[in-house]
């Protein structure tokens, strides 16, 4: 029972940590685009699986044990800077002023063209590719053997972006700048801030977090089509129960969620699937706007 | 200095501004005085570039505004502080007052000397300099928008209804600050607009009337 419990509790760390890192890019965009990216599930599969493309090339060299992590970064800087101002500027710069029910779908419909570009590059039998895990090697938490890369890389990392999201965003003026625009587009142009600007780096930055994610996932299972629709619906459900635009209101969710739905796994495994879903509720009916959130006010 | 000819401005298919002609030279303190809905807040906006214009032109040191984008008119001398003040809420006064300057990256040393000169004519900001705009009262945020226009408004200060719903006593100080304003700065030029022109009579020499999106000039 305790070793089930310690188990559930290392297994929801790592998972939380992978969650967070695609829910804070998630809610970092909507914060400032105010557009809700169903693509960003597409991002984060697509981060996997360049991580792991690359990770296989990696490992074919002599310095594959070396390679072995930063490829992983390698992968989400590659995915972000490439994909992110490429949609940003072809696709959500033209629907800023446009229905969010317009914006989710047109999100939606490149999510579905991403799913298939998948497809088309890496088929549909399951990759897998472990460099990274191998190379940090295991680890004895009591009597359980476990991997070094879920229990310090994986949390290490995203406290690192948790921490790190929140210096730049009060320490910075670049960070200041985005928070102005996330308050008052307008009056942030008015103080001669580009707006637009601010919108592409933003979402060039959350498509890298959530190919981050992608990449740090990548090690610890199997790539099969479809794994980004998994992530996509929880870091909807982590960045509703948080409210929306809540970094750390993210990251607490995220902890929740993880914990939980781990625990439902060795517990209670028929409630493995729905119990994120079922805290999202008992949260949203007693905080419509998310534990963390603020209800907005509107000029009617 | 700043010249509107023939501004028409539509939003959602009305026709908020009519062919808006007047000009500020250099130095000037110029009223803009309407009811609400007469298209103050329009003209402001076309100014600053937050409103597309249908038709005419603002030209700003004969160069046309249009070729300017919003986010640069603080780079060419012109400061606005909104009617709804439109403060960052999360920043404390001295960073929503330093923001402007420092997106425009302007030394240290001149952004330092800009504040100094706005306490100067605001002396009561430097006081609350430290709490969050969040939580400032109504006048204390006029006063603070006031200081965040000066900043970068160093050719124009465009001020939206500066008096909107402030106390009698409060009134009587941001008023007292203008003309220390005038006092310091004789060479920037105000647009200020109001509905009610009684306030503004020590503090301008000219005013506009504006009444249905239409402009003409008038006697305070």
């Amino acid at each position: 029972m305790t070793l089930l419990l310690l188990l559930a509790v290392l297994d929801g760390l790592a998972y939380a940590a992978l969650v967070f890192m695609v829910a804070v890019g998630l809610t970092l965009v909507f914060g400032v685009l105010r557009v809700l990216n169903v693509a960003h599930g597409s991002f984060f599969a697509i981060g996997a699986y360049v991580a792991a493309t690359l990770g296989t090339a990696a490992a074919a060299t002599a310095a594959a044990p070396v390679l072995a992590l930063p490829v992983l970064l390698i992968a989400a800087i590659l995915v972000g800077g490439v994909l992110g101002p490429l949609v940003e500027k072809l696709l959500l710069s033209r629907i800023y002023v446009k229905d969010h029910v317009l914006q989710l779908l047109v999100t939606f419909a490149l999510f579905m063209i991403l799913e298939d570009v998948q497809k088309l590059i890496w088929g549909v039998q399951p990759i897998f590719q472990d460099a990274a895990v191998k190379a940090l090697g295991p680890v004895e938490v009591g009597d359980i053997v476990y991997t070094r890369y879920q229990l310090f890389l994986l949390p290490g990392v995203a406290a690192t972006t948790l921490v790190g999201l929140m210096w730049f965003l009060r320490r910075t003026l670049t960070g200041r700048v985005i928070v102005a625009v996330t308050q008052d587009r307008e009056a942030a142009t008015a103080m001669g801030i580009d707006a637009q600007r601010v919108y592409l780096l933003t979402f060039t930055f959350g498509t890298m977090l959530a190919a981050l994610g992608g990449a740090l996932a990548s090690p610890t299972s199997s790539l099969v089509p479809g794994v980004g629709v998994n992530m996509i619906v929880l870091s909807f459900a982590v960045v509703a129960t948080a409210g929306l635009g809540q970094i750390e209101g993210a990251a607490l969710t995220a902890l929740l969620i993880g914990l939980g739905r781990s625990v439902a796994v060795y517990f209670a495994p028929e409630f493995e699937v729905v119990i994120p879903y079922i805290i999202m509720v008992l949260v949203l009916l007693v905080r419509p706007y998310g534990i963390f959130g603020s209800p907005e006010l509107r000029r009617v | 200095m700043l010249t509107l000819d023939g501004v028409d401005v539509s939003i959602a298919g009305t026709r908020v501004l009519r062919g808006v002609s007047f000009s500020i030279a250099e130095g000037a303190r110029v009223a803009l005085v309407g009811r609400n809905g007469a298209g103050k807040t329009t003209t402001f906006r076309a100014i600053m570039g937050l409103v597309p214009m249908t038709a005419g032109r603002i030209g700003f040191d004969n160069a046309d505004l249009a070729r300017v984008p919003a986010h640069r008119r603080t780079a060419i001398g012109i400061g606005y502080a909104p009617e709804e003040r439109k403060l960052f809420p999360t920043f404390t006064v001295e960073e929503n007052l330093r923001l402007p300057a420092e997106v425009l990256k302007l030394p240290r040393d001149e952004i330092g000397r800009r504040l100094e000169k706005a306490y100067a004519i605001l002396p009561e900001v430097k006081d609350f300099a430290d709490r969050k705009a969040g939580g400032l009262s109504g006048g204390q945020g006029k006063m603070v928008a006031l200081g965040r226009a000066l900043m970068v408004g160093t050719r124009l200060v465009l001020l939206d209804e500066p008096f909107q719903g402030l106390a009698p006593a409060l009134a009587k100080r941001y008023g007292e600050a203008l003309l220390r304003l005038r006092k310091a700065e004789p060479g920037l030029a105000v647009l200020i607009s109001e509905s009610n022109p009684d306030l503004l009579k020590p503090m301008v020499d000219t005013a506009f009337l504006i009444e249905r999106g239409e402009v003409r000039p008038t006697a305070l």
